[in-house]
């Protein structure tokens, strides 16, 4: 397990270590301040920062330029905002605060933050999947139409053509379908 | 007295919270305010969200991207006042400004020395540059995009975008990790006084009165009894940041290291000059900035186009509650003059 530690103390990346004494392969790295080349050369399976450190607007910045190898990021409040953590849980805001960092409680939260990390990676990709799907069933049936009318043939016969055409050309369905009502725009002028 | 604890970030554009502290004019409200100095743009929205924090200094297009839940979930949240107009600005790196020919001065003509230098450094396999803005819903990401992509740059293939805190800009620019930055004052100014680079927009000229920061608050503070004697206090502060005399004043009180923490030198410039905190309706929060800023939004694909916009920017901008602050105070402004258009000569809605 690699463990990026982002925070000018030392002590804390040193208490990271000490929750997570026994896991292996562990290495615990820290830095002062982010710093892209250090975080691709290292590749983290898990950031630990705390919520008052600058470089949170960096890190949420990396999450929404979907950043193709995504990471999971720990955030822990000082007990100097006490009630803070439990809050920003309730709210939704953050998945992953915690309230100071005892080494006791290290292992469990980072492990709670990788696999929940995981499942909303898995969930947003569902959900992309999802809409691309939906979105190319629009697209085939549009062409399914587009065939029942001009070569006067039913729903299922349309449908086993458009199939027929992606199985000959090893292509998606929802692809041949794409191209079919783009030759037929051709066709009727739409894009002369 | 009413107690508020309101967040700000070290900019000099947070001078409405700190003059209302430091002069008064939250006490004569009656209220009894803490000012927070906070770390990050994402601490402030989530203390907001969580009511860490009453209200704060807050990037204008974060208050709208959080009532659509962009980015993250949705966070509910009202504009009632903008703090001031203009002030950020994109300063190059000397490597980068003596690259770019001698005779370019517009922004457009900038812009288009930029976009040949950034062509000719594709064709030699050079790897492509570096610019730093603060945050992916901000003035200053909107305002360093359209102008580059004017000039025909291709903002996802040509340049490498990241967020870095603004402070940190400055020693990004030295040590030649970053070409260009664009940030908010004092920090452009203290990059040219550190002999670090060369300006080569502002904010003022890109769009003059253009927006940048507003108070931001939950929802709920809309109607908390709280608000109106906490924007009566901050349109006076407002006022009193605009008279020419209080400029050294000002930026004395700012340079604090509570406060901002940059010398008085590189603050003072910016006030009454480029920055406006009340004459001309500067604090009152525009619709059209907010248009402008959703076009933008969707434009970079941060939003989805099935967004409402409209009875989005209804929610969240609250020119209603800035004007009756106004008229309170006896400040309001006679009449408003509709934002003119941007250096290009496009109107605010156009994309």
């Amino acid at each position: 397990m690699r463990v990026l530690v982002i925070d000018p103390d030392p002590a804390r990346a040193a208490l990271v270590a000490e929750g997570l004494d026994g896991v292996d392969p562990l290495e615990v790295r820290q830095t002062a301040q982010f710093d892209a080349a250090e975080v691709a050369s290292f590749s983290p399976d898990i950031i630990v920062v705390a919520c008052d450190s600058a470089d949170r607007d960096t890190l949420e910045s990396l999450r929404e330029a979907g950043e193709t190898n995504p990471r999971p990021v720990v955030m822990f409040a000082d007990r100097s905002e006490p009630g803070l953590a439990e809050q920003a849980i309730r709210a939704g805001v953050a998945a992953y605060i915690v309230d100071g960092l005892a080494p006791a409680r290290v292992r469990p939260i980072l492990e709670v933050a990788m696999t929940r990390f995981s499942l909303m990676q898995q969930l947003r990709g569902d959900l992309a999947k999802a809409k691309a799907n939906l979105e190319s069933r629009k697209v085939v049936d549009r062409a399914k139409g587009l065939l029942m009318k001009e070569r006067g043939l039913d729903e299922d016969a349309a449908y086993k053509l458009l199939r027929k055409l992606a199985m000959d050309t090893g292509r998606p369905i929802g692809a041949v379908a794409t191209d079919l009502l783009a030759f037929a725009g051709v066709l009727k002028g739409d894009a002369s | 007295m009413n107690s508020l604890t309101l967040g700000f970030i070290p900019l000099t554009d947070c001078a409405p919270l700190v003059v209302a502290e430091a002069k008064g004019f939250f006490a004569d409200e009656g209220l009894d305010v803490t000012l927070s100095r906070e770390a990050s743009w994402a601490t402030i929205r989530d203390k907001v969200t969580v009511g860490a924090l009453d209200a704060a200094h807050m990037l204008a297009p974060m208050a709208l991207a959080a009532t659509a839940g962009a980015g993250g979930p949705v966070a509910p949240m009202i504009a009632p006042l903008a703090l001031a107009v203009n002030g950020a600005g994109v300063t190059l790196s000397n490597r980068l400004s003596q690259a770019l020919p001698m005779g370019a001065q517009s922004l457009q003509e900038i812009a288009g020395a930029l976009a040949a230098f950034i062509d000719q450094r594709r064709a030699g396999g050079e790897p492509p540059l570096t610019f730093a803005v603060v945050f992916p819903y901000s003035m200053h990401n909107y305002a360093l995009r359209y102008w580059l992509a004017e000039a025909g740059v291709d903002l996802d293939r040509d340049v490498r975008l990241v967020v870095t805190p603004p402070p940190r800009m400055v020693e990004q620019l030295r040590t030649g990790q970053v070409d260009g930055v664009c940030v908010g004052a004092p920090w452009n100014a203290v990059a040219t006084r550190g002999g670090l680079g060369r300006v080569a927009l502002r904010t003022s000229q890109f769009w003059p009165a253009g927006p940048d920061k507003v108070l931001g608050a939950g929802a709920h503070f809309a109607e908390d009894d709280r608000l109106p004697p906490l924007l009566r206090a901050l349109v006076q502060a407002q006022a009193w940041c605009d008279v020419a005399e209080h400029r050294d004043e000002l930026a004395s009180l700012l340079a604090q290291p509570n406060y901002v923490g940059a010398a008085a030198e590189a603050i003072a410039p910016a006030i009454g000059d480029e920055l406006i905190f009340h004459r001309d309706g500067a604090g009152v929060p525009r619709l059209e900035h907010a248009r402008w800023f959703l076009a933008q939004m969707r434009r970079w694909k941060q939003i989805g186009a099935e967004l409402d916009a409209d009875a989005l920017i209804a929610r969240v901008y609250r020119p209603d509650l800035a004007l009756a602050a106004l008229q309170a105070t006896g400040l309001g402004p006679e009449a408003l003059t509709p934002p003119g258009p941007l250096f290009d000569g496009k109107s605010f809605d156009a994309g």
